[in-house]
């Protein structure tokens, strides 16, 4: 294919991700380091009550003849990301109480967990911890169920692969939900419990809601390994699990010396993908702590954004989590462009 | 050389354990779906409960979620249907082209892929308001298509290898351009690729809870934005109402990894098999 052609063709898919992802990306920059607040102005206005004409002075935000309200904005630096990070100790006061000039609206509703001073890197410590909890766990039981569905029959593997997959395809918030009500106070979990004389409060407390929550990242990311797996056991050459068998290898040599370095590779691409989707863990933590007892750095800038209404400073935290999942991927982009240059 | 008939016992239990564990949060939600509140979360938890369909009156009636279910149709096709046409398109070029410019775009496509999609929030935020689309089918469409592309590119493109290549460079011998090869020769045997793909599509549109609950409100709401509101809720009859929601919106997903559970494997195990 000629590149004219391919241009054309790639053009549109090009298009859209430059517009809506490297666009977006380059002024995410440009907003961590600006803040803006709208003007206001004192007036008096005169006001027919019950007790008759009266003049009242009030704040109120400056318009232009259109009735869009005109905002001032100035380049403040790295403030932002000094906040984020607890650097700042004016700054951390200030987040507390919301300077009225900015363009904070209303206090958080519902969820008014008071925050650490360093936001950022509490909600990078839970993160990092998210994944280092459940990987271990996603790619062993996702192995062993792999393993352990090869002595199936194959109509009942049918069957065991289909419900296998319902925790990969159930929409994640309404999976956290049903998880939070299984474990809520009167629902069927502490109720088992109890008979063995345990009781748990288990969105009350912090380990408890960490539990869950990773709790949650296993049994939604289980099935993924477990697919991946089952495909890479069928194509493991029979040649040499037999030939091992002749020359005596015993179930566990076989596994050990033939099964487990052909399936090696899936297991790296399991890492990579689970790595980067955990890295990205939301749903559960605004639905079974909504920052409780724990913040994700997806959670971290979703709740400055929405809650505190400061779309310069949820950049800050956006460029901090960019920066973050660059540490990450170092190694796999490498490795990529290394295989890449070993074909051509 | 086959287990002893007491280790496939074991398997057989713990294979059965597991399916236990993955459908438990799902089937209890849909059991007391049907129940009242009282019964739904008794002290001692009661096995079996007068049925009632309450909850699913109050909320696709009264609460009006049929708007919601509405909103996710529209999202949701429109979703899949451009992020095919779109990626078709590239990931075609990107099978077919040579040159190293390809492997660079799918190398930035894989960058993308790994981005927490909060980080786009606040830029959307500044965008569509300073153009007035926030808050519309138009914009949150397009989002997530664009979000959607790097995986789409990398899935179809790997389906676009395995049909050869003679097959188009023999209709551009018999007079087609490279579209028409394309068009009529290439797309017609890409189906159970592009059904595949599409299934992944439809996953990541009507699943997404994030960039929908962020960026539409009000009658725009898509089904798991709707369902916050269950988060926190401090009424029974709102709790009940988002345990219906739940069920609501898992039932369609199940009918779908029923009908295409092949191809959901066949998708999950296509990037991973090949390298």
């Amino acid at each position: 294919m000629k590149l004219p052609s391919f241009l054309r063709f790639v053009g549109p898919s090009v298009g859209l991700m430059v517009a809506l992802m490297a666009v977006p990306l380059a002024m995410t920059f440009y907003l961590s380091l600006r803040q803006c607040a709208l003007e206001m102005e004192t007036v008096t206005v005169t006001q027919s009550g019950p007790f008759g004409q009266q003049e009242v002075t009030t704040q109120r935000t400056k318009t232009t003849a259109d009735g869009v309200p005109i905002s001032q904005c100035s380049f403040v630096g790295l403030q932002h990301y000094k906040r984020v990070l607890g650097l700042d100790r004016a700054g951390a006061d200030d987040a507390l109480a919301p300077a009225t000039t900015e363009a904070t609206t209303s206090a958080p509703v519902g969820v008014g967990a008071s925050k650490p001073a360093n936001e950022f890197f509490s909600a990078l410590r839970f993160t990092l911890s998210y994944i280092a909890a459940t990987t271990p766990f996603v790619v062993g039981i996702g192995l062993l169920l792999a393993l352990g569905a090869q002595q199936l029959s194959t109509a009942w593997r049918a069957i065991f692969i289909t419900a296998a997959l319902l925790p990969f395809i159930v929409t994640p918030v309404v999976a956290a939900l049903s998880i939070k009500w299984l474990f809520r106070d009167n629902g069927l979990i502490p109720y088992l419990f109890s008979h063995f004389g345990v009781q748990v409060f288990w969105m009350a407390e912090a380990w408890s809601a960490q539990l869950l929550i990773v709790l949650y990242g296993v049994w939604h990311s289980v099935p993924f390994a477990f697919i991946v797996l089952f495909a890479g056991l069928q194509s493991v050459p029979q040649d040499s699990l037999e030939a091992a068998t002749i020359d005596g290898a015993s179930r566990m040599q076989r596994f050990r010396y033939v099964t487990l370095p052909h399936i090696m590779p899936l297991v790296i691409f399991i890492l990579l993908i689970h790595v980067m989707d955990a890295y990205r863990v939301f749903e559960p933590i605004i639905v079974l702590t909504q920052g409780t007892f724990t913040t994700s750095v997806q959670y971290l800038t979703y709740y400055i954004l929405l809650q505190e209404s400061n779309p310069y400073k949820a950049s800050a935290a956006s460029v901090l989590t960019i920066a973050g999942v660059a540490v990450l991927l170092i190694p796999l982009l490498l490795k990529t462009y290394r295989e890449q240059r070993g074909l051509n | 050389m086959p287990l002893s008939r007491f280790a496939q016992r074991i398997i057989y239990v713990a294979l059965a354990l597991w399916l236990v564990i993955a459908s438990l949060p799902v089937i209890w939600t849909a059991v007391i779906s049907l129940r009242d509140y009282v019964d739904a979360f008794a002290n001692p938890v009661k096995w079996s409960a007068p049925v009632t369909f309450e909850n699913y009156r109050a909320l696709w009636i009264d609460r009006e979620f049929y708007r919601n279910f509405f909103n996710t149709m529209v999202v949701t096709i429109g979703t899949v249907s451009i992020s095919l046409c779109v990626g078709c398109l590239a990931a075609y070029a990107l099978a077919r082209y040579r040159g190293s410019l390809g492997f660079w775009l799918l190398l930035v496509a894989l960058v993308f892929r790994a981005l927490p999609h909060s980080t786009l929030l606040p830029s959307f935020f500044t965008l569509f308001d300073a153009l007035g689309i926030r808050n519309t089918y138009f914009s949150l469409i397009f989002v997530l298509v664009a979000i959607n592309q790097p995986f789409t590119i990398w899935m179809l493109r790997s389906f676009f290898m395995n049909i050869p290549a003679e097959l188009d460079e023999a209709a551009m011998v018999d007079g087609c351009s490279r579209f028409q090869a394309f068009r009529r020769v290439i797309i017609p045997v890409m189906w159970p690729g592009i059904v595949t793909t599409g299934l992944f599509s439809f996953l990541l549109a009507y699943n997404d809870f994030l960039l929908s609950s962020a960026l539409t409100n009000a009658e725009k709401m898509t089904m798991p934005a709707a369902i916050a509101n269950s988060i926190s809720a401090e009424s029974e009859a709102l709790l009940m109402q988002g345990v219906a929601g739940a069920v609501s919106i898992t039932l369609p997903l199940i009918i779908l990894v029923v009908i295409f559970q092949r191809q959901i494997v066949s998708g999950l195990t296509q990037g991973a098999v090949k390298g």
